[in-house]
């Protein structure tokens, strides 16, 4: 017998056969192994694994890679975790402190104790995980030079990944120094300066050019930018305060919000007497009577809808209300009362909500015979923020992406792009940033003569019911350090004091790692047939044993294991 | 050429033992918890191990000559003699100087509860040197799901149809050995592997009879789903309807994991065998099980204090 022959023989699958009863040995013993045995015929349910999409991914506009960096964290991996998110968005530090957090309104873990604390994590990641050292500038490309009208979020987002890809990149901004509504919207106590400064150093390290002071329509015009550069971004934001026609509106004393705000941001000293009432219901409101509480007043903030209808952020409102900011609900200002042009009071009419407007919110409706009336020292209107267009000719809109008004592709001849709030009306930190890099990547295919993307195919969302809460127990989520409310509202120092390294573990642990394999060994633990096998971090089914019980998909306590029917 | 597997590459989840003894093609029923407790009772005695089955499912899942699925040699014998037969082999080994191998005696309930019970108390009775485990599946599910002393009251089998439900508790076997004052009985669990194997390493380095007693879930005699094997061994350990536990000398009784109390409802609802039952019947079973707990309880206190 040849010795190939004879290796075979030997294999531990080999089949055994006698090829005459004299050949069997007298006592029945095992000559081979059950490995000659192929189940995998039995199975008509196959177990693969198949990752999944967590629905916090999806949530995030930037499309950030929450289960994988909460991973990162959970060993222990700062600078790795920081360095994943900085692929979707150039901000953790920032998002982590002031993003809305859409992604934790759809965390899984919310329907067995409470939502995972994303915002905490990712500004764990942004603050710890930054090593101090800065960027590598990318290796230069390409020969394109980019213009950037605005450095709000938008803007430096795009410049961002333009620069990653290898283009020279110039930021035109308006105002002394950029950042957009990160430096002159949202104060220092929920967005330190300092922070803001880190991130804005790394991008210079990435080679982006900063001209601030350059208010393009004034400082130069647009045809000009068009000259020196191959394409323009626009993310000039909403920067204009939308006006109310009040009667006395243009007395001293009456403020605007965001202008208030950019004052006391760029750290002029704004004297405020003690009534000071507040109009409107967002971000700009809630900020701007947070500020004047911290400048000695005592604000009442006064809205046309209830709390509900509120377009700030919950836990802005909530923050205000536990500063003591007082709110009245379902009323407006009809006229500002004056005397030799003085600011002395307003009088307010009572509303009610009818049915929904084209929001989708229930109308204000005024209550006739309502009418009260208020002594104030100041009242600032924080209505809502508009996009200042007037360096643009007369009547022309933006949208996300290749701008298509036919006045201004007429006027500019050559395809120029836009993005963030001034395109879009999200008005979100993270939109923008997201809207920001979809914008480098139509500007980089618009470049390189790259046709548009096929659209991504809607990805398999994990619902809670494919979690197996045999392995989860319910824990509360991390709360991280905080000022008291005494020891905040006398000053701007940030409230938020984040998450320890240690607090940040414990919340990471948490996290049911939706559809993403986390090495929990649980398949390869339980399958009663030994058919799995596990090599670094990939595990493999080993199908010619595999009888497809299903045990090791039941188990798997995140979905990433299908069982999928075989075919017949 | 496959490979064979004798190891995992590393202890999986962290702690359970790298051996693998037990091998692919076994003929084990979809979701057979009876394979799964033997994968890990061999990791947790490693190679120096003889089996002795007697009939019993594992008989067939172990593969029909000339195959077997362990690494570890396996000696086949009659229905009513695993204890006898272990202890014999055990004395054999001692004879010629390999008293070091560990001897396992693996029954179903059949071969334990019922007609093996006599061998099985007189090897504990002279406090042979074996291991003896009873993977309990509640039933004679080899020759077809016939009822046996282990199946619960209530449940369904071939030979307790549901018009006529099985009218006796279930035995309590752990109080008879305990009674034996062996150096160490416990139960287990597949659904808590380290647990078992703990209690497998323990059992290995004491001297005298040693009894395990393991709930094996059995898809085709629960009616039950094959990919719920191990969430119902689990769920029967946290409903308190199979505690887990260890005695020692027959008195020192132990608690070893803290169930839940789950209503035992959950366990039942997802068995086909219990599918007739009146919720008066569930009511009852859950106070026998709150009572039985009780005892339990009051053991495991008594030797604490
Ligand atoms: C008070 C306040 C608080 C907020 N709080 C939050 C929050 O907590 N979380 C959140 O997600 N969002 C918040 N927002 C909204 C968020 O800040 C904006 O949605 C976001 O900054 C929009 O980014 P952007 O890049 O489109 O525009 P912006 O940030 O508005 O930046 C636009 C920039 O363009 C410059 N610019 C305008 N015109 C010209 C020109 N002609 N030439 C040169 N430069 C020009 C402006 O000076 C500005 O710097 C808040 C907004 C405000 C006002
Ligand atoms: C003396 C004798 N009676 C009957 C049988 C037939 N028989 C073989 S296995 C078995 C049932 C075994 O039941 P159990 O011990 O619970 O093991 P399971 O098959 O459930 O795993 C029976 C009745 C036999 N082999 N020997
Ligand atoms: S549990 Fe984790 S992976 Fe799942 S949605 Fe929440 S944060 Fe995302
Ligand atoms: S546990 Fe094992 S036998 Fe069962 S489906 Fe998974 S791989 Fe196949
Ligand atoms: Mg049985």
């Amino acid at each position: 017998m040849s010795t190939k022959a004879k290796a075979k023989e030997l294999a531990p699958d080999r089949v055994v056969a006698f090829a005459s009863e004299r050949e069997m040995p007298p006592l029945a013993v095992s000559l081979g192994t059950s490995l000659a045995n192929k189940t995998g015929s039995w199975r008509y349910l196959r177990p693969v694994y198949e990752e999944k999409e967590p629905p916090c991914n999806h949530a995030c506009p930037a499309g950030n890679d929450i289960r994988g960096f909460i991973a990162l964290i959970l060993k222990g991996k700062l600078a790795e975790a920081r360095e994943l998110l900085c692929e979707t968005n150039p901000f953790p530090a920032i998002t982590g402190r002031v993003c809305h957090h859409p992604c934790e309104l759809e965390c899984n873990r919310q329907k067995l104790d409470e939502p995972l604390s994303i915002r905490a994590l990712e500004r764990l990641a942004g603050d710890e995980g930054y090593n101090g050292k800065g960027l590598r500038p990318p290796r230069r490309r390409h020969k394109e030079r980019i213009a950037i009208v605005g450095s709000g979020p938008a803007g430096l987002s795009c410049a961002y990944f333009l620069a990653r890809k290898g283009y020279q990149v110039a930021i035109f901004e308006a105002e002394r120094k950029p950042g957009g509504m990160l430096r002159w919207g949202i104060p220092e106590y929920r967005l330190p300066k300092a922070v803001l400064e880190r991130e804005l150093a790394l991008l210079r390290d990435l080679g982006i050019e900063f001209k601030a002071g350059l208010r393009v329509g004034q400082d130069l015009r647009l045809e000009e930018l068009q000259a020196g550069y191959d394409t323009i971004f626009l993310a000039v934001g909403a920067t204009a305060g939308v006006e109310l026609e009040l009667p006395g509106g243009e007395a001293a004393g009456v403020l605007h919000g965001l202008e208030f705000l950019k004052r006391v941001n760029f750290g002029e000293r704004v004297e405020l007497g003690e009534r000071v009432a507040v109009i409107g219901g967002g971000n700009t409101a809630m900020d701007a009577a947070r500020v004047a509480l911290r400048l000695g007043a005592k604000p009442v903030v006064v809205y046309r809808r209830t709390r509900a209808e509120m377009p700030a952020i919950p836990e802005e409102v909530e923050a205000a209300l536990e500063e003591g900011v007082e709110f009245t609900f379902l009323a407006a200002p009809i006229e500002v009362l004056t005397a030799n042009g003085q600011l002395k009071g307003a009088r307010f009419i009572k509303m009610e909500l009818g049915p929904p407007d084209e929001t989708g919110r229930r109308r204000p409706m005024p209550i006739k015979g309502s009418e009260f009336k208020l002594e104030l020292d100041n009242l600032i209107l924080a209505v809502g923020e508009r996009p200042d267009l007037s360096f643009l000719p007369e009547g022309v809109k933006l949208r996300e992406g290749r701008v298509n008004d036919p006045v201004l592709v007429e006027a500019l001849r050559a395809p120029i792009f836009a993005g963030g709030d001034a395109a879009t009306g999200a008005g979100t930190v993270v939109e923008a940033i997201a809207s920001g890099r979809r914008g480098a990547e139509a500007i980089d295919r618009h470049l390189r003569g790259l046709p548009e993307p096929e659209p991504e195919r809607e990805p398999v969302l994990v619902p809670f019911e494919r979690i197996n809460l045999d392995y989860f127990e319910p824990r509360p989520r991390a709360q991280g350090r905080a000022l008291a409310v005494p020891e905040r509202v006398t000053n701007f120092e940030e409230i938020e004091l984040g998450l320890s390294l240690e607090q940040g573990q414990l919340e990471a642990e948490r996290c049911f790692s939706c559809g993403g394999c986390n090495q929990c060994d649980n398949c390869i633990t339980y399958c009663p047939d030994v058919a799995i096998s596990r090599h670094d971090d990939q595990y493999e089914v080993d199908y010619d044993y595999c009888k497809g019980c299903g045990i090791c998909a039941q188990e798997c306590p995140r979905w990433v294991i299908s069982l999928v029917e075989e075919e017949k | 050429m496959i490979e064979i597997k004798q190891s995992s590459p590393y202890p999986l989840r962290g702690v359970l033992p790298t051996d693998e003894l037990m091998l692919s093609g076994h003929l084990a029923c979809q979701g057979c918890g009876a394979a799964l407790v033997m994968r890990y009772a061999l990791k947790a005695l490693g190679e120096r191990t003889i089996a002795v089955i007697p009939a019993c499912c594992w008989t067939i899942i172990a593969g029909a000559f000339p195959y077997s699925a362990l690494r570890v040699p396996l000696f086949h014998t009659a229905f009513e003699t695993a204890a006898s037969a272990a202890a014999g082999i055990k004395a054999g080994l001692e004879v010629l100087g390999k008293g070091d191998i560990t001897v396992l005696a693996w029954a179903g309930d059949g071969g334990t509860f019922d007609i093996g019970l006599q061998a099985l108390s007189g090897a504990a009775e002279r406090n042979d040197d074996i291991i003896y485990v009873c993977y309990d599946n509640e039933a004679y599910m080899n020759t077809g799901i016939q009822r046996s002393s282990a199946t619960p009251w209530r449940a369904w089998t071939t030979t307790t149809p549901t018009r006529h439900p099985k009218d006796e508790p279930k035995k309590d076997m752990m109080a008879i050995m305990a009674a034996h004052r062996i150096p160490y009985a416990a139960t287990a669990s597949p659904a808590y592997p380290e647990d078992l194997v703990r209690k497998m390493q323990k059992a290995k380095a004491i001297r005298g009879t040693k009894f395990i007693h393991i709930i094996s879930p059995c898809p085709p005699g629960w009616k039950s789903a094959s990919e719920l094997s191990v969430k119902l061994a689990r769920l029967a350990v946290q409903t308190k309807i199979f505690p887990l536990y260890e005695v020692e000398n027959g008195l020192k009784w132990r608690i070893t994991l803290e169930p839940k109390g789950l209503p035992v409802e959950e366990y039942l609802k997802l068995q086909g065998r219990f599918r007739h039952l009146s919720p008066e019947e569930i009511r009852k079973i859950q106070e026998t099980v709150d009572a039985e707990w009780a005892r339990l309880v009051a053991k495991a206190k008594a030797e604490a204090s």
